[in-house]
Protein backbone atom coordinates (compact mmCIF):
# COMPACT_ATOMS: atom_id res chain seq x y z
CA UNK A 1 0.00 0.00 0.00
CA UNK A 2 1.54 3.55 -1.13
CA UNK A 3 0.01 6.43 0.36
CA UNK A 4 0.76 9.98 -2.45
CA UNK A 5 0.13 13.49 -0.53
CA UNK A 6 0.24 16.10 -2.99
CA UNK A 7 1.25 18.64 -0.64
CA UNK A 8 -1.07 21.68 -0.50
CA UNK A 9 -4.11 22.60 -2.00
CA UNK A 10 -7.23 24.57 -1.68
CA UNK A 11 -6.21 28.35 -0.48
CA UNK A 12 -3.00 27.18 0.08
CA UNK A 13 -1.18 26.66 -3.63
CA UNK A 14 2.33 26.46 -2.01
CA UNK A 15 4.98 27.90 -4.12
CA UNK A 16 4.10 29.97 -7.24
CA UNK A 17 5.87 30.95 -10.28
CA UNK A 18 5.38 33.33 -12.78
CA UNK A 19 2.60 33.03 -15.04
CA UNK A 20 0.06 31.30 -12.66
CA UNK A 21 2.25 28.03 -11.83
CA UNK A 22 1.40 26.41 -8.20
CA UNK A 23 2.68 24.04 -6.77
CA UNK A 24 -0.41 22.19 -5.90
CA UNK A 25 -1.31 21.77 -9.06
CA UNK A 26 1.82 20.30 -9.96
CA UNK A 27 2.12 17.87 -7.59
CA UNK A 28 -1.77 16.56 -8.53
CA UNK A 29 -0.40 16.08 -11.62
CA UNK A 30 2.76 14.54 -10.39
CA UNK A 31 1.00 12.18 -8.09
CA UNK A 32 -1.42 11.00 -10.88
CA UNK A 33 1.55 9.71 -12.62
CA UNK A 34 3.34 7.72 -9.55
CA UNK A 35 -0.20 6.46 -9.15
CA UNK A 36 -0.23 4.92 -12.74
CA UNK A 37 3.21 3.71 -12.07
CA UNK A 38 2.79 1.86 -9.00
CA UNK A 39 -0.75 0.20 -9.83
CA UNK A 40 1.30 -1.17 -13.00
CA UNK A 41 3.97 -2.50 -10.61
CA UNK A 42 1.48 -3.71 -8.29
CA UNK A 43 0.93 -1.48 -5.44
CA UNK A 44 -2.45 -0.34 -3.92
CA UNK A 45 -2.18 3.36 -4.02
CA UNK A 46 -4.22 6.16 -2.22
CA UNK A 47 -4.02 9.95 -2.33
CA UNK A 48 -4.51 12.58 0.10
CA UNK A 49 -6.66 14.47 -2.11
CA UNK A 50 -7.79 13.87 -5.52
CA UNK A 51 -8.92 17.64 -6.25
CA UNK A 52 -8.44 21.01 -5.14
CA UNK A 53 -8.76 20.48 -1.34
CA UNK A 54 -6.51 21.23 1.45
CA UNK A 55 -6.43 18.65 4.37
CA UNK A 56 -4.88 18.93 7.38
CA UNK A 57 -1.28 17.76 8.26
CA UNK A 58 -3.30 15.81 11.06
CA UNK A 59 -5.89 14.55 8.32
CA UNK A 60 -3.06 13.55 6.01
CA UNK A 61 -1.25 11.57 8.53
CA UNK A 62 -4.71 9.61 9.80
CA UNK A 63 -5.25 8.03 6.18
CA UNK A 64 -1.57 6.37 5.99
CA UNK A 65 -1.34 5.59 10.14
CA UNK A 66 -5.06 3.95 9.47
CA UNK A 67 -3.31 1.52 6.72
CA UNK A 68 -1.57 -1.65 7.69
CA UNK A 69 2.17 -1.63 5.99
CA UNK A 70 1.83 1.23 3.92
CA UNK A 71 4.39 3.69 2.94
CA UNK A 72 3.85 7.66 2.46
CA UNK A 73 5.75 9.89 -0.35
CA UNK A 74 4.69 13.07 -0.03
CA UNK A 75 5.55 15.48 -3.15
CA UNK A 76 6.44 19.25 -3.48
CA UNK A 77 8.11 21.57 -5.68
CA UNK A 78 10.23 24.55 -4.72
CA UNK A 79 10.23 28.08 -5.44
CA UNK A 80 13.83 28.11 -5.90
CA UNK A 81 17.27 25.77 -6.61
CA UNK A 82 18.88 24.47 -9.46
CA UNK A 83 15.86 23.79 -11.96
CA UNK A 84 15.60 20.53 -12.90
CA UNK A 85 16.67 18.31 -10.37
CA UNK A 86 15.20 16.69 -7.11
CA UNK A 87 15.69 16.23 -3.57
CA UNK A 88 14.35 13.71 -1.27
CA UNK A 89 13.96 14.17 2.62
CA UNK A 90 13.50 12.09 5.23
CA UNK A 91 13.07 13.33 8.70
CA UNK A 92 16.25 13.68 11.16
CA UNK A 93 17.13 12.13 14.41
CA UNK A 94 14.08 11.58 17.25
CA UNK A 95 13.63 10.71 20.23
CA UNK A 96 12.13 7.60 20.48
CA UNK A 97 9.10 7.76 22.81
CA UNK A 98 8.36 4.43 24.78
CA UNK A 99 5.24 2.77 23.78
CA UNK A 100 2.32 2.96 25.64
CA UNK A 101 0.08 0.15 25.45
CA UNK A 102 0.81 -0.55 22.28
CA UNK A 103 0.56 3.11 21.01
CA UNK A 104 2.93 5.60 20.34
CA UNK A 105 2.75 9.47 20.57
CA UNK A 106 0.86 10.91 17.62
CA UNK A 107 3.64 14.50 17.58
CA UNK A 108 6.66 11.87 17.56
CA UNK A 109 5.00 8.92 15.43
CA UNK A 110 7.31 8.95 12.73
CA UNK A 111 10.25 8.28 15.27
CA UNK A 112 10.57 4.94 15.34
CA UNK A 113 10.45 4.30 11.10
CA UNK A 114 13.17 6.40 10.69
CA UNK A 115 15.72 3.94 9.13
CA UNK A 116 13.15 2.45 7.02
CA UNK A 117 12.31 5.93 5.84
CA UNK A 118 16.27 6.89 5.10
CA UNK A 119 16.36 3.49 3.39
CA UNK A 120 13.41 4.57 1.08
CA UNK A 121 14.58 7.92 0.70
CA UNK A 122 18.16 6.83 -0.73
CA UNK A 123 16.60 4.01 -2.82
CA UNK A 124 14.42 7.27 -4.53
CA UNK A 125 16.96 9.53 -4.07
CA UNK A 126 19.47 6.96 -5.88
CA UNK A 127 16.77 6.73 -9.21
CA UNK A 128 16.53 10.67 -8.93
CA UNK A 129 20.42 11.32 -9.15
CA UNK A 130 20.86 8.65 -12.53
CA UNK A 131 17.79 11.03 -14.24
CA UNK A 132 18.30 14.32 -12.82
CA UNK A 133 21.82 15.71 -13.58
CA UNK A 134 22.71 17.66 -10.14
CA UNK A 135 20.40 16.05 -7.51
CA UNK A 136 21.87 14.46 -4.45
CA UNK A 137 22.84 10.97 -4.33
CA UNK A 138 21.49 10.28 -0.53
CA UNK A 139 18.33 11.44 0.80
CA UNK A 140 18.39 14.45 2.94
CA UNK A 141 17.20 15.44 6.33
CA UNK A 142 14.71 17.74 7.16
CA UNK A 143 12.13 18.88 10.05
CA UNK A 144 9.17 18.39 7.66
CA UNK A 145 6.27 18.93 9.65
CA UNK A 146 3.68 16.52 7.74
CA UNK A 147 6.68 13.57 7.92
CA UNK A 148 6.57 14.14 11.58
CA UNK A 149 3.44 12.69 12.77
CA UNK A 150 3.39 9.97 9.98
CA UNK A 151 3.91 6.20 11.32
CA UNK A 152 5.39 4.89 8.02
CA UNK A 153 8.12 4.94 6.58
CA UNK A 154 7.72 8.33 4.78
CA UNK A 155 9.46 10.34 2.32
CA UNK A 156 9.14 14.26 0.83
CA UNK A 157 10.09 14.43 -2.82
CA UNK A 158 10.82 18.22 -4.23
CA UNK A 159 11.31 19.42 -7.59
CA UNK A 160 12.91 22.47 -8.35
CA UNK A 161 10.95 24.65 -9.34
CA UNK A 162 7.89 26.10 -10.00
CA UNK A 163 11.04 28.93 -11.11
CA UNK A 164 10.51 27.63 -14.73
CA UNK A 165 9.66 30.05 -17.04
CA UNK A 166 7.66 27.73 -19.34
CA UNK A 167 5.69 25.25 -17.65
CA UNK A 168 5.76 22.86 -20.36
CA UNK A 169 9.21 22.32 -19.47
CA UNK A 170 8.08 21.67 -15.83
CA UNK A 171 5.28 19.05 -17.28
CA UNK A 172 8.11 17.42 -18.91
CA UNK A 173 9.98 16.67 -15.69
CA UNK A 174 7.05 14.83 -14.38
CA UNK A 175 7.44 11.28 -16.24
CA UNK A 176 10.78 11.22 -15.42
CA UNK A 177 10.32 11.87 -11.69
CA UNK A 178 7.25 9.58 -11.11
CA UNK A 179 9.28 6.60 -13.18
CA UNK A 180 12.33 7.34 -10.53
CA UNK A 181 10.04 7.34 -7.37
CA UNK A 182 8.30 4.04 -8.87
CA UNK A 183 11.71 2.51 -8.81
CA UNK A 184 12.90 3.71 -5.59
CA UNK A 185 9.94 1.95 -4.18
CA UNK A 186 9.70 -1.10 -5.86
CA UNK A 187 14.00 -1.61 -4.82
CA UNK A 188 12.71 -0.62 -1.30
CA UNK A 189 9.74 -3.02 -0.92
CA UNK A 190 11.61 -6.03 0.27
CA UNK A 191 13.24 -4.30 3.25
CA UNK A 192 9.90 -3.39 4.34
CA UNK A 193 8.55 -6.76 4.08
CA UNK A 194 11.57 -8.38 6.19
CA UNK A 195 12.11 -5.56 8.63
CA UNK A 196 9.71 -4.11 11.49
CA UNK A 197 10.10 -0.10 12.17
CA UNK A 198 12.91 0.44 15.37
CA UNK A 199 12.07 -0.73 18.95
CA UNK A 200 8.72 -2.08 18.35
CA UNK A 201 7.82 -5.82 17.62
CA UNK A 202 4.30 -5.12 15.71
CA UNK A 203 3.55 -1.72 14.11
CA UNK A 204 0.94 -0.45 16.12
CA UNK A 205 -1.32 2.51 15.08
CA UNK A 206 -0.30 5.92 16.16
CA UNK A 207 -2.30 7.06 19.40
CA UNK A 208 -5.42 9.14 18.69
CA UNK A 209 -4.97 12.51 16.66
CA UNK A 210 -5.42 15.57 19.00
CA UNK B 1 -48.53 59.24 13.95
CA UNK B 2 -49.68 60.89 10.46
CA UNK B 3 -48.81 59.42 7.20
CA UNK B 4 -46.94 62.61 6.53
CA UNK B 5 -44.61 62.05 9.05
CA UNK B 6 -43.96 57.84 8.95
CA UNK B 7 -43.42 58.80 4.80
CA UNK B 8 -40.25 61.05 6.37
CA UNK B 9 -39.07 59.02 9.24
CA UNK B 10 -39.17 56.02 6.06
CA UNK B 11 -37.28 58.23 3.80
CA UNK B 12 -34.65 59.37 6.74
CA UNK B 13 -34.28 55.51 7.33
CA UNK B 14 -33.64 54.77 3.82
CA UNK B 15 -30.87 57.75 3.51
CA UNK B 16 -29.72 56.42 6.24
CA UNK B 17 -28.85 52.87 5.22
CA UNK B 18 -27.71 54.44 1.90
CA UNK B 19 -25.61 56.64 3.53
CA UNK B 20 -24.08 53.88 5.92
CA UNK B 21 -24.04 51.38 2.59
CA UNK B 22 -21.20 54.07 1.26
CA UNK B 23 -19.09 55.60 4.28
CA UNK B 24 -19.03 51.68 5.42
CA UNK B 25 -16.65 49.99 3.11
CA UNK B 26 -14.41 53.66 2.78
CA UNK B 27 -14.04 53.76 6.63
CA UNK B 28 -13.29 50.12 6.68
CA UNK B 29 -10.36 50.30 4.10
CA UNK B 30 -8.87 53.50 6.04
CA UNK B 31 -8.93 51.68 9.96
CA UNK B 32 -6.86 49.00 7.94
CA UNK B 33 -4.68 51.01 5.89
CA UNK B 34 -4.31 52.66 9.68
CA UNK B 35 -3.87 49.19 10.94
CA UNK B 36 -1.06 48.59 8.33
CA UNK B 37 0.89 51.67 9.09
CA UNK B 38 1.06 51.18 12.77
CA UNK B 39 2.05 47.52 12.33
CA UNK B 40 5.35 48.61 9.84
CA UNK B 41 5.78 51.43 11.98
CA UNK B 42 5.71 49.55 14.98
CA UNK B 43 8.32 46.99 13.12
CA UNK B 44 10.72 49.28 11.47
CA UNK B 45 10.41 50.97 15.65
CA UNK B 46 11.98 47.50 16.51
CA UNK B 47 14.44 47.07 13.65
CA UNK B 48 15.51 50.80 13.95
CA UNK B 49 16.64 49.94 18.01
CA UNK B 50 18.20 47.05 17.17
CA UNK B 51 20.31 47.97 14.68
CA UNK B 52 20.89 51.17 16.77
CA UNK B 53 22.02 48.63 19.42
CA UNK B 54 24.95 47.59 16.79
CA UNK B 55 25.53 51.21 15.85
CA UNK B 56 26.43 52.50 19.57
CA UNK B 57 27.28 49.51 20.26
CA UNK B 58 31.01 50.37 22.75
CA UNK B 59 32.03 46.93 22.51
CA UNK B 60 34.92 46.33 20.22
CA UNK B 61 34.99 44.82 16.86
CA UNK B 62 35.51 40.86 16.58
CA UNK B 63 36.03 38.77 14.09
CA UNK B 64 32.36 37.02 13.50
CA UNK B 65 31.52 34.56 11.65
CA UNK B 66 28.46 34.26 9.23
CA UNK B 67 26.24 31.72 7.43
CA UNK B 68 24.78 32.81 4.20
CA UNK B 69 24.18 30.24 0.99
CA UNK B 70 27.25 29.16 -0.60
CA UNK B 71 27.79 30.82 -4.39
CA UNK B 72 27.26 28.36 -6.85
CA UNK B 73 25.47 25.55 -4.11
CA UNK B 74 22.29 25.92 -4.18
CA UNK B 75 21.68 23.70 -1.07
CA UNK B 76 24.62 24.87 1.15
CA UNK B 77 26.07 27.29 3.42
CA UNK B 78 29.32 29.46 3.32
CA UNK B 79 30.64 30.90 6.44
CA UNK B 80 31.91 35.02 5.92
CA UNK B 81 33.90 36.48 8.34
CA UNK B 82 33.13 40.12 9.11
CA UNK B 83 34.01 42.23 12.10
CA UNK B 84 31.51 43.43 14.39
CA UNK B 85 31.41 44.81 17.75
CA UNK B 86 29.75 42.15 19.70
CA UNK B 87 29.14 41.94 23.25
CA UNK B 88 29.96 39.54 25.80
CA UNK B 89 26.18 39.45 27.07
CA UNK B 90 25.30 36.08 25.32
CA UNK B 91 21.76 37.62 24.99
CA UNK B 92 23.02 40.76 23.33
CA UNK B 93 25.72 39.25 21.32
CA UNK B 94 22.81 36.99 19.56
CA UNK B 95 20.98 39.78 18.81
CA UNK B 96 23.90 41.11 16.93
CA UNK B 97 24.65 38.07 15.03
CA UNK B 98 21.09 38.27 13.87
CA UNK B 99 21.00 41.38 12.71
CA UNK B 100 23.68 41.10 11.10
CA UNK B 101 22.17 37.87 9.21
CA UNK B 102 18.84 39.63 8.40
CA UNK B 103 20.98 42.61 6.95
CA UNK B 104 22.03 40.22 4.47
CA UNK B 105 25.77 40.11 2.45
CA UNK B 106 26.94 42.04 -0.14
CA UNK B 107 25.79 39.55 -2.96
CA UNK B 108 22.24 39.69 -2.09
CA UNK B 109 21.21 36.84 -4.08
CA UNK B 110 22.94 34.61 -1.19
CA UNK B 111 20.85 36.06 1.11
CA UNK B 112 19.10 33.50 3.32
CA UNK B 113 16.81 35.53 5.02
CA UNK B 114 13.98 38.17 4.06
CA UNK B 115 15.12 41.41 3.50
CA UNK B 116 11.94 42.95 5.18
CA UNK B 117 12.30 40.16 8.28
CA UNK B 118 12.80 41.86 11.56
CA UNK B 119 14.29 39.94 14.74
CA UNK B 120 11.71 41.15 17.45
CA UNK B 121 13.60 39.79 20.57
CA UNK B 122 15.93 36.94 21.48
CA UNK B 123 16.26 35.51 24.79
CA UNK B 124 18.19 32.33 26.19
CA UNK B 125 16.61 29.87 28.27
CA UNK B 126 18.33 28.16 31.50
CA UNK B 127 18.47 25.20 29.54
CA UNK B 128 20.19 26.64 26.15
CA UNK B 129 17.39 27.55 23.93
CA UNK B 130 17.88 30.39 22.00
CA UNK B 131 14.03 31.94 21.27
CA UNK B 132 14.47 34.13 18.43
CA UNK B 133 11.52 35.65 17.85
CA UNK B 134 10.73 37.16 14.39
CA UNK B 135 8.27 39.61 12.66
CA UNK B 136 5.84 38.33 9.94
CA UNK B 137 7.60 38.71 6.95
CA UNK B 138 9.82 36.07 8.10
CA UNK B 139 6.83 33.61 6.90
CA UNK B 140 4.73 35.40 4.45
CA UNK B 141 8.45 36.77 2.47
CA UNK B 142 10.93 33.59 2.45
CA UNK B 143 10.33 31.65 -0.86
CA UNK B 144 8.23 28.32 -0.03
CA UNK B 145 9.79 25.23 -0.45
CA UNK B 146 11.53 22.57 2.36
CA UNK B 147 15.15 23.30 0.72
CA UNK B 148 14.49 27.27 0.92
CA UNK B 149 12.92 26.81 4.44
CA UNK B 150 15.60 24.71 5.85
CA UNK B 151 18.31 27.15 4.52
CA UNK B 152 17.30 29.48 6.27
CA UNK B 153 16.95 28.21 9.94
CA UNK B 154 20.32 26.30 8.79
CA UNK B 155 21.82 29.79 8.20
CA UNK B 156 20.14 31.01 11.92
CA UNK B 157 21.78 28.01 13.97
CA UNK B 158 25.22 27.67 12.20
CA UNK B 159 25.87 31.81 12.71
CA UNK B 160 24.48 31.17 16.48
CA UNK B 161 26.89 28.09 16.84
CA UNK B 162 30.08 29.97 16.08
CA UNK B 163 29.37 32.93 18.06
CA UNK B 164 26.84 32.21 20.80
CA UNK B 165 27.80 28.93 22.39
CA UNK B 166 25.81 29.47 25.08
CA UNK B 167 22.83 28.56 22.68
CA UNK B 168 22.59 24.78 22.51
CA UNK B 169 18.78 24.62 20.37
CA UNK B 170 17.22 26.95 18.49
CA UNK B 171 13.68 27.69 18.69
CA UNK B 172 11.68 30.14 16.39
CA UNK B 173 8.64 32.02 16.87
CA UNK B 174 6.92 34.50 14.68
CA UNK B 175 5.09 37.39 16.20
CA UNK B 176 5.79 36.32 19.63
CA UNK B 177 3.48 32.84 18.73
CA UNK B 178 4.65 29.41 17.83
CA UNK B 179 3.63 28.52 14.48
CA UNK B 180 3.22 25.16 12.67
CA UNK B 181 5.84 25.39 10.04
CA UNK B 182 7.99 28.17 8.87
CA UNK B 183 6.37 28.55 4.62
CA UNK B 184 4.29 25.62 4.76
CA UNK B 185 6.72 23.04 5.00
CA UNK B 186 9.41 23.21 8.12
CA UNK B 187 8.36 21.99 11.28
CA UNK B 188 8.27 24.83 13.57
CA UNK B 189 6.45 23.18 16.84
CA UNK B 190 9.86 21.76 17.83
CA UNK B 191 13.82 22.89 18.40
CA UNK B 192 16.21 22.93 15.94
CA UNK B 193 19.80 21.82 17.29
CA UNK B 194 22.66 24.72 17.13
CA UNK B 195 25.71 22.81 16.80
CA UNK B 196 28.88 22.76 14.23
CA UNK B 197 27.57 19.98 12.31
CA UNK B 198 25.23 21.51 9.68
CA UNK B 199 27.10 21.23 6.52
CA UNK B 200 28.71 24.52 5.21
CA UNK B 201 31.21 24.99 2.39
CA UNK B 202 34.70 25.96 3.23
Amino acid sequence: MVILDPAHGGTDPGARGTGGVRESDIVLEMAAQVKRGLEAQGFQVLQTRTANENPSFDDRSALVNAQSGAIFLSLHVSSTGLSGTVRVYAMPDMALAPANGGLIPWEQAQAAYLPLSRKLGDAVQGELAQKFKGSPAEVQTASIRQLRTTAAPAIAVELSSVSIPDKADLDKLLPGVADAIVRGVVTFRPSYVTAAPASISSAPAAGAKP
Amino acid sequence: MSPKWRVRILIGLVVAVVAAAIYLPVLKKRVKRQAQVQQKSEEQARRELTQSLNANSNEPKVKAKLYWAADGDDSGLSSTTVELPLSNDPTLRAKQVLNTLLAGPVDSELKTLPSDAALLAFYILPDGTGVADFSEAMTTSIPSGIQSEQLAVDSIARTLSENVPQVKQLKILIHGQEVETLAGHLDLTGTFPVNANIPAKK
